[in-house]
């Protein structure tokens, strides 16, 4: 390499992380190495510490830095409703919108054979063990809507319905504020197979 | 519609090269490896942003080149459309009216043609993959929901033998997941039938009466669809539902058993029959060939009906294998309404009315002339 050993090291380590390639790295290394020690110092604590003293929160999988997460530990939430969701980034998405006061579980992935991901990979097993609790009425299945997070949410339900919990599923179609021309054939064809009367 | 003119840069064996033509029928003959083949391929490039020879867009790149571009002038509804292909190593880029296009879905589908080619012979006496590539293509052209639905089928399809797979040896025992990937895939399946369906209907009506004129009357053809399970015309969906489920319901033990998915749209077949008789299995070499030309000219009729313009025909290599009467028949039909490009390797095997009213271009070594024009 063109570079001394400690800055091609750094690189290295910068291409480790998702979207950044070689070019980024090394540009991102450079800029590292101009930066104060005191920031860097900072940064390089920010980097361990998040991996240290975060955690999966035990009752829904959301990741948190104390047990059971800040979402299960709120008890002013309404505890009867459950949204399932296949990552911690879809909770922090729902959070956003700051309509929903419900709870969450987030399964960690969806089923796919082709992956080797059975429904006891990912955390469905939890979610049951949460539901043998009376106090859950509804589930609402926010899985992605592709085959993979359709299939998860179609096996869910077909194990939750029995039980005589109220079972939804979110809607897809044209997102909101655009435009009509904008969207894409099979979204618009999405769209109007879920058409309601008004 | 009609290519006017057309700009070839870098692509295959085509180093440079701009090129006019009319609305009629363009012979370009040449020797072997000189660039006939490659012409009609830049045509259908230019239509379908990908070649109907590779799946490896590289291929088409001149060797030593970066890229390779392909311009097009369309006259179609009394306005030229110009339209751009440019393929580099990344990836392609398509430009409708010098604008930019983000989808490729967006920029095919404005230029259409039907490409009838040695290999479409095939389309009889081939495996049920070409025909079922067939009317994928096809049915694509005009309906991009079709092909999203295929390929979510397919995916589909991928994790359930993949499951079976799993259920096969053991390592599960779980039906219920088994069920929900079912479930998905007679949702899909129905969805592609039906347009299967209505497709044949209208292409069978077309290959009809072209096929009872090739043949002088003496034939009468049938294109029969031949679907996994019982389905009729006019079926409402949650019938064909029903038929699917109770169907994979039985051959579920055999399905874990052999591991795979037994049955499904793709499974099915076209089936071409000639006086009821079975084409594939029992009709002669000609009429193997007058089918396939007969579905193919159905097609040209087809595409008029949905858009409400003619489609570009290329007809490579294939004139000199169908005989005079043939000929003049795939001429009247195309008369003065289709342009049209014909390779051949030698003017002989050309019917005489063929060429009377054609532009005739000689190919050697990557350049294109145009003989008629350099003599006035």
């Amino acid at each position: 390499m063109y570079y001394p050993e400690p800055i091609s090291k750094l690189i290295d380590s910068f291409m480790k992380l998702p979207g950044i390639g070689p070019k980024t790295a090394t540009r991102l290394a450079f800029h590292v190495i101009n930066m104060k020690e005191d920031t860097v110092l900072e940064f390089a604590k920010a980097l361990v510490n998040a991996k240290r003293d975060l955690t999966y929160c035990s009752d829904c999988g959301h990741i948190t830095d104390r047990d059971p997460c800040y979402i299960c530990g709120d008890k002013s939430r309404d505890q009867s409703i459950i949204c399932v969701v296949q990552d911690p980034k879809d909770v922090i998405a729902m959070e956003k919108m700051k309509e929903y006061q419900g709870l969450y579980h987030v399964l960690h992935g969806s089923i796919s054979p082709m992956e080797g991901i059975g429904p006891e990979d990912i955390n469905i097993p939890s979610l049951l063990k949460r539901l043998q609790d009376e106090t859950v009425q509804e589930l609402i299945l926010a899985t992605n809507p592709n085959i993979e997070g359709e299939a998860t949410a179609m096996y869910i339900s077909r194990l939750v319905k029995p039980s005589g919990i109220k079972v939804t599923r979110i809607a897809h179609g044209l997102p909101v504020g655009g435009d009509l021309e904008y969207a894409d054939e099979v979204t618009l064809s999405k769209a109007l197979e879920g058409r309601r009367e008004i | 519609m009609y290519i006017k003119k057309l700009n070839i840069k870098h692509f295959r064996n085509y180093n440079e090269l701009s090129i006019t033509f009319d609305n009629k029928v363009n012979v370009i003959i040449g020797e072997n490896a000189q660039g006939k083949t490659n012409m009609m391929e830049a045509i259908y490039v230019l239509a379908m942003a990908k070649s109907h020879r590779t799946a490896n867009d590289k291929e088409l790149i001149h060797w030593d080149e970066d890229y390779a571009k392909i311009e097009g002038w369309l006259e179609k509804r009394n306005n030229t459309l110009p339209l751009e292909l440019v393929i580099t190593k990344k990836g392609k880029k398509a430009k409708l009216n010098h604008l930019e296009q983000s989808k490729l879905s967006q920029y095919i589908g404005n230029m259409n043609v039907v490409m009838f080619a040695p290999e479409d012979l095939n389309l009889v006496k081939g495996s049920p993959t070409v025909r079922r590539r067939f009317i994928d293509m096809e049915i694509g052209q005009v309906s991009p929901v079709y092909l999203h639905n295929v390929s979510l089928y397919n995916k589909v399809l991928h994790q359930r033998n993949q499951y079976l797979k799993i259920l096969q040896r053991k390592q599960q025992t779980d039906l219920n997941l088994l069920d929900i990937y079912t479930e998905q895939l007679i949702d899909l399946a129905v969805k592609i039938v039906t347009k299967r369906f209505e497709f044949l209907h209208l292409l069978q009506d077309w290959a009809k009466s072209i096929h009872s004129s090739i043949s002088r009357g003496l034939e009468e053809l049938e294109i029969r669809y031949k679907s996994s399970i019982e389905v009729s015309d006019g079926d409402d969906l949650s019938k064909m539902i029903n038929e699917y489920k109770e169907k994979y319901e039985r051959v579920k033990e055999r399905e874990i058993e052999r591991g795979v998915t037994l049955f499904g749209p793709h499974r099915d077949d076209l089936l071409f029959f000639v006086n009821s008789r079975d084409v594939q299995a029992f009709g002669s070499q000609g009429q193997q060939r007058t089918t396939a030309l007969s579905v193919k000219l159905a097609e040209i009729e087809l595409i008029k009906s949905e858009i409400g313009e003619y489609p570009i025909l290329l007809l490579d290599d294939v004139l000199s294998e169908l005989d005079d009467y043939r000929q003049s028949h795939l001429l009247s039909t195309i008369q003065g309404k289709v342009q049209t490009f014909v390779t051949t390797t030698s003017i002989d095997g050309i019917h005489h009315d063929t060429l009377k009213n054609a532009n005739i271009y000689r190919v050697s070594k990557g350049q294109l002339e145009n003989p008629s024009e350099s003599n006035e």
